[in-house]
């Protein structure tokens, strides 16, 4: 009998994950625009419903009742699914996020995340570089070479960020001791990673702004000289997938930099989710600032970041952990 | 200064830089945003603000363009066209003359090729359309029935033809030489 | 050879060159206004001004009163020269009105460019401005005298190069005026050319007036195909429709200029008035069908005869005005299908006439224009310059202007604009008399020549019997004599079959005498030459498939771009043998009234819409560069608000894309290679398929097979015939096939009258100007009656005239008896 309640249990949490985090996608549409609008001594949307709070709604419904083009020599089946990767891969990592201590209910205690896996950051780590299929795939799919180029630029981005972002998280698994999310969040009991690891930090943060393709980092889809890159020949829901993908996987990243550096859902007074919440927010907020703030890097200058800068200072960091470790373990 | 600091140097000044960026967006978050709100609220554009171009006419209340072909030739998008006839009275006029404003950028180089001053931008940028081909505008939508903003010029006053005004009536002009004599 | 130095750098001229022209070799542009190549110079404008640094004199003088000499320094960029040239071009504004707008010359006006590139932008002259009242001069030039530079070009052309005096200078000083003493047409059928001379807006094109700029023409090098000359032009469109034709400069062919016909007679193209009439679209029985239906249509039903008939049941008929891509086409398909070989010529002596003229060409003797123009004495045998190629008669003006001395042997009242001798003798005279001439030129049995020329000399009568002819010839013959460059003129329309041939010899034995003498024959068509020249072992002509046709043994007919209708003389035998065809199809792009009756009918493209090649009477293949893509022209109201992909009324295609179409049974635009239209005839070798399309490369052999076989004319004055000869003649207006459709022709095209001697006159009682009822076997035809004495006595003229149905005519020669002439 317990595994059907287990299931039933893991159902109600699938769908009130996805339901918050579509939720969150959606608001954080509304807050990019706003916030963006204010940041540059505009409003922002504000037509639709009371201060503009219906824009999303209206946006969803514009994109859901647009014309779906495929353009001419596209392949049709790569071209169908490619969006649906981009958009997969945030949602799967979501699966291995503790978004609070566990839920007491009498006796039981129900963790409040889908997956506890002991190489939930690992298992982090794999899917997030699935995402580059849907970028590459998409573009090259379109037939066009303003796709082409996106995509191609893309998959260089994403495959050299993807190393600094890794490694930036070794000293987090060495300081924690465990692959498991919970567990990581865990250790952070006294202090929050943040204070031990600035500069692993801060390299988490640049290349989840690379990773998820962010100004100033969003070469892949460049509007003024691609023209949207690899989306450039997309249009109405498979379109709205690529866009729903890149906000769910701000929220994600903002709920993992939580995760790493700034103790989960540990904080004092709130309870553990409304901390939860306020620590997932500070990423996106600030992506959206950089994005107001910051004009895009050139290729060349976004090659050189990752390789000759953000990778080595990887490497001297675990190596400065690993051995600051040692010191104060013995 | 050796290299190093001044590399040093560089990045200080790098990081300074992204800071101090981020302060002016974050101050502009606390200001007031200067957006109008159109169409609520509509400006007062300037006279000379180039948006929807009319035909206009001479003082006389004749239509002003000769069909010269000069704002055609230099209009970049090449969203003007025409073709020029003769009035019974020796005049020439556009017989049509049609812009595509689909096409047209608003650039005012037709304004200011025009010899007659005929056409002219104005400040009335409201006319979307649904449909492309009811954004070409055909002599009679161009057409007003005023001069514009010039309400003295007609250049067949200032012209040698025969048309409006006499050979030899246009003002600085000698009487015609009557070619049957020879006295001076 | 002087050596001069131009700009700082050096070149030779010919002694004589002006200093303008050895900078224009070197590329470098003086500006002028009274200077051109063909006027010469009057340094009436003061413009050309450049600065001697050495040489001969000093200082700042008109390059173009200049003559080249050693050592000469010239510097055209000179701080004194510019600014002496922008002194000119500020005088001139003085009195230039301010009309650029409304003048039609801007865009291509040389007034506004030497205005602009001399920066004159303000005006400092505070007097008045001169001003002259206008004048109608008729439908092609109009006139806007205030816009007057005194630069003299168009007096000097009208005047001295043209030879007509209706216009000129009048009044002194500064009020020099140009035009007539009164309003009225300019009687020059040149005048077209004063709108290209006049270096500001004085003369304009009528024809186009206010309708476009020169820059948004869509331009091309073409030929005219008015007559066999084959004048250069440029052909400019807009708005799908072609509406400004100027000459183009061609030292060999046309010179500087171009005759009226050609440079106003271009509105075919479009459709004539109200562009309606030119048929655009395939049809059927008279009904729209597509362009692949009807090629369906057309080549199941060619089969289907082949098939039940034989491949010999088919035939097919081309004209003068196909180009030789088409012609080549049509042998083409003839050949591969099995068909009759195409013939292009309607009668037997009118191919003889052709072919006889066109197998004589020679680079011996083979006259062109150009050399007409330096000649020094003319026959002119049977030939009406002005009317039947108008440009020869401009080129004859120059002979004469030069001393030549020309003489015109013809029946027809002949009328040129310089003077000439006029012997006017029936068609069969015209041979023995130009025989006479030129066997007395040479003394004694010509000694010195050899043994054909001779014998060819000794056949040739050389006494008349009539004794003023007599010593009127010896007085010629003397001239001849004393000639070192004599042409011989030769038509191919009214006279016998055997003087084409006959003149050749006549040139050869001449240029055997030592003289550098030539032969320039006057063709009927555009493409006479290539006709003649696939037609050379094929003596069939359309009078043999016409009774082909009667007898029932041709089933089929292809016609291609031939106005049967208007060239054949007896309308209603034609009619009867059509309706016995079983399948017409009919390739053209006039409106001939063949389209209604084909069983499928193609329209074609005329040339300006696609390239094709022409061989004028000379043996010159020239090509014409299509100028744009046609179908129904957008003037006359605003185009349509809709989107569409295709030309409305773009129907046509090249005939010689049609015929392939027919013979593959494949749409497409296939056609004829360069190979092809070679190994059509050797003669065609000199189109070299690297150089296709060739311009300007004569296709006439060194030397012709063919020298002194003429039938010598001997035996005395020929008997007087029976009765009066009727001769078919042409008008500069109102006869050609092209020009019928041309509407802005309408106007020059004078009332059609039958013309007669007035002694024949008054031997028949009629008066001149009265009306006349001409009796053919056909019918009766009438016209109005013109009496003259400067014609030959015995033969009547009538014009081929487009509002004449004078198709009535059941064969030739055709011989009138005076009584079936009745005044009415
Ligand atoms: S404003 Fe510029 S683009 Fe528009 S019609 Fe005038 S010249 Fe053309
Ligand atoms: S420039 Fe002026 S006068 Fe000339 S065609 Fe245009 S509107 Fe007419
Ligand atoms: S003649 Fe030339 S300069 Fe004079 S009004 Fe005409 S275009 Fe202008
Ligand atoms: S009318 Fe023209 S060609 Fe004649 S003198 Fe004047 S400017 Fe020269
Ligand atoms: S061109 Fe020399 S004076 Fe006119």
């Amino acid at each position: 009998m317990w595994w059907i309640v287990g299931f039933v249990v893991l159902l109600i949490k699938v769908a009130v994950v996805l339901g918050v985090l579509f939720g969150f996608a959606a608001g954080m549409v509304l807050v990019e625009r706003k916030l963006l609008g204010r940041l540059q001594i505009r409003y922002g949307p504000n037509r639709v419903g009371p201060f503009g709070l219906l824009q999303p709604v209206a946006d969803g419904l514009k994109l859901l009742l647009k014309e779906d083009i495929v353009p001419k020599g596209a392949d049709r089946i790569i071209f169908f699914f490619a969006p649906a990767v981009v958009a997969l891969v945030p949602l799967l990592i979501a699966a291995v996020v503790p978004f609070s201590s566990d839920l007491k209910i009498g006796e039981t205690r129900i963790p409040v995340l889908i997956a506890d896996l002991n190489v939930g950051l690992l298992f982090f780590l794999a899917v997030a570089s699935l995402s580059v299929y849907g970028v590459a795939l998409g573009g090259w799919a379109s037939n066009s070479k303003y796709s082409m180029l996106g995509s191609v630029r893309g998959a260089a981005q994403l495959i050299s960020y993807e190393l600094s972002l890794g490694l930036s998280l070794v000293p987090v698994v060495m300081l924690a001791g465990s692959f498991s999310l919970v567990d990581i969040v865990n250790a952070q009991a006294e202090y929050p990673f943040i204070l031990v690891q600035p500069v692993s930090f801060l390299i988490f943060f640049i290349s989840s702004m690379a990773e998820s393709n962010r100004l100033p980092f969003d070469l892949p889809e460049a509007e003024n000289e691609l023209i949207g890159g690899f989306h450039t020949e997309y249009s109405g829901m498979r379109f709205a997938l690529y866009f729903l993908g890149e906000y769910i996987s701000m929220v994600v990243l903002g709920a993992l930099v939580a995760v790493f550096f700034l103790g989960g859902w540990r904080g004092p007074v709130l309870p553990p989710l409304a901390w939860f919440l306020i620590k997932t927010m500070i990423t996106p907020v600030f992506f959206i600032w950089t994005r107001a703030t910051l004009p895009r890097v050139r290729y060349d200058q976004l090659m050189q970041l990752g390789w000759k800068i953000l990778l080595p200072l990887c490497l001297v960091n675990i190596i400065a952990t690993g051995g600051i470790a040692l010191l104060v373990r013995s | 200064m050796n290299e190093n600091e001044s590399r040093l140097g560089r990045i200080m000044d790098g990081i300074g830089g992204i800071v101090d960026s981020y302060a002016v967006t974050l101050k502009h978050l606390f200001r007031k945003p200067i957006t109008e709100q159109y169409p609520e609220q509509k400006k007062v554009l300037p006279e000379r603000t180039r948006a929807r171009i009319v035909l206009t006419r001479d003082p006389e209340g004749e239509e002003r363009c000769v069909s010269c072909y000069l704002c055609e030739a230099v209009c970049p998008t090449d969203c003007i066209s025409m073709e020029g006839a003769e009035r019974g009275d020796g005049r020439r006029y556009a017989l049509w003359f049609r812009i595509n404003f689909a096409r047209c950028i608003f650039c005012g180089l037709c304004e200011e090729a025009c010899p007659t001053l005929a056409i002219q931008l104005t400040p009335d940028f409201e006319f979307s359309k649904y449909h492309v081909l009811d954004l070409v505008y055909e002599k009679e939508d161009l057409l007003i029935e005023g001069c514009g903003k010039n309400s003295e010029y007609n250049y067949y006053e200032h012209a040698g033809v025969a048309v409006g005004f006499d050979k030899g009536e246009h003002p600085g002009e000698a009487k015609p030489v009557d070619v049957k004599s020879n006295m001076p | 050879m002087p050596r001069l130095v131009i700009d700082d750098r050096e070149i030779e001229v010919p002694e004589g060159t002006k200093v303008i022209d050895a900078a224009g070799r070197l590329g470098i542009m003086i500006p002028r206004f009274c200077y051109h190549e063909a006027l010469g110079a009057v340094g009436a404008c003061r413009m050309c001004a450049v600065k001697f640094l050495q040489g001969p004199f000093k200082g700042v003088q008109m390059s173009c009163m200049v003559d080249a000499k050693d050592g000469m320094v010239v510097s055209t960029t000179d701080a004194e020269a510019v600014a002496f040239r922008k002194w000119v071009i500020e005088w001139l504004m003085k009195n230039h009105p301010h009309d650029c707008p409304v003048c039609d010359e801007g865009g291509h006006c040389l007034l506004q460019d030497e205005t602009v590139s001399s920066d004159h932008s303000r005006r400092r002259f505070l007097g008045s401005k001169r001003t002259y009242r206008d004048q109608y001069l008729g439908p092609y030039v109009q006139h806007e005298m205030n816009r007057c530079i005194h630069c003299y070009r168009c007096s000097r052309f009208y005047r001295e190069y043209a030879g007509y005096r209706d216009l000129g200078a009048m009044q002194i000083a500064d009020k020099v005026y140009f035009g007539r003493f009164r309003d009225g047409r300019l009687e020059s059928p040149f005048s077209g050319n004063l709108v290209d001379l006049c270096p500001t807006g004085v003369y304009t094109d009528k024809t186009s007036r206010f309708k476009v700029r020169r820059w948004d023409l869509e331009r091309a090098p073409s030929v005219c195909i008015g007559c066999s000359l084959g004048c250069n032009t440029v052909a400019g469109a807009q708005f799908r429709a072609v509406l400004r034709i100027e000459a183009r400069t061609n030292p060999d062919v046309n010179g500087h200029f171009i005759c009226d016909a050609g440079r106003f007679g271009y509105s075919y193209t479009n459709g004539g008035a109200g562009f309606r009439q030119r048929p655009r679209e395939p049809m059927a029985a008279g009904a729209g069908i597509g362009r692949e239906g009807a090629l369906e249509r057309a080549f199941g039903a060619l089969e289907e005869v082949a098939r039940k008939y034989g491949p010999e049941s088919v035939a097919a008929l081309g004209s003068d005005r196909n180009s030789v891509e088409t012609q080549c086409a049509l042998k083409k398909m003839c050949a591969a299908k099995g068909y009759l070989p195409p013939v292009f010529f309607l009668d037997p002596a009118a191919r003889r006439k052709t072919c006889e003229a066109v197998a004589r060409l020679d680079e011996r003797i083979a006259f062109s224009r150009s050399e007409l123009e330096s000649a020094d004495f003319v026959i002119i045998a049977g030939a009406d310059p002005l009317n039947e190629a108008a440009m020869s008669a401009l080129a004859l003006r120059q002979a004469f202007r030069k001393g030549g001395r020309i003489v015109v042997i013809d029946p027809r009242p002949v009328s040129m604009p310089f003077d000439f001798e006029h012997i006017p003798v029936v068609p069969e005279a015209i041979p023995r008399i130009f025989g006479m001439i030129v066997a007395n030129s040479i003394p004694g049995e010509g000694g010195g020549l050899d043994a054909n020329a001779g014998k060819f000399l000794r056949k040739l009568d050389r006494r008349s019997e009539d004794a003023t002819l007599q010593s009127r010839i010896e007085d010629l013959a003397a001239g001849l004599a004393a000639a070192k460059r004599p042409a011989i003129v030769c038509g191919t329309g009214i006279v016998d079959e055997t003087t084409p041939a006959f003149a050749a010899d006549c040139a050869l034995l001449l240029y055997r005498a030592g003289k550098r003498a030539g032969v320039f024959y006057v063709l009927p068509g555009a493409n006479s030459y290539s006709s003649a020249v696939l037609s050379e072992n094929d003596g069939r002509t359309f009078a043999d498939i016409l009774e082909a046709m009667e007898g029932g043994s041709v089933r089929a007919l292809v016609v291609v771009e031939n106005d049967l209708f208007r060239n054949f003389p007896d309308t209603r035998r034609l009619e009867e043998a059509l309706a016995r065809l079983e399948l017409l199809i009919v390739i053209d792009y006039l409106p001939t009234g063949l389209e209604n009756r084909a069983s499928v009918f193609f329209p074609s493209s005329t040339a300006f819409e696609t390239g094709s090649t022409f061989i004028n009477q000379e043996g010159r293949a020239q090509f014409a560069h299509p100028v744009h893509a046609g179908g129904v022209p957008i003037l006359g109201g605003s185009p349509e608000h809709v989107f569409r992909p295709d030309v409305p009324g773009g129907g046509q295609k090249p005939a010689w894309s049609i015929l392939h179409g027919l013979e593959t049974g494949l749409s497409g635009s296939g056609g004829i290679s360069a190979e092809e239209i070679i190994a059509s005839h050797p003669a065609f070798g000199a189109i070299a398929p690297l150089r296709y399309p060739v311009d300007g490369v004569r296709v006439i052999p060194v030397q012709s097979k063919e020298e002194f076989t003429s039938q010598s004319v001997s035996g005395g004055e020929p008997a007087p015939p029976r009765g009066l000869r009727l001769l078919l003649v042409d008008w500069m207006f109102g006869t050609g096939e092209i020009s019928a459709y041309s509407d802005t022709l309408l106007e020059s095209i004078p009332e059609p009258v039958l013309t007669m001697h007035s002694a024949d006159a008054e031997r028949a009682g009629l008066l001149d100007g009265q009306e006349v009822a001409l009796r053919l076997e056909g019918g009766t035809v009438e016209v109005r009656l013109r009496v003259t004495e400067k014609m030959a006595e015995g033969v009547i003229l009538l014009p081929r005239h487009q509002n004449l149905r004078w198709q009535k005519i059941r064969g030739f020669p055709a011989l009138i008896d005076p009584e079936r002439i009745a005044a009415l």
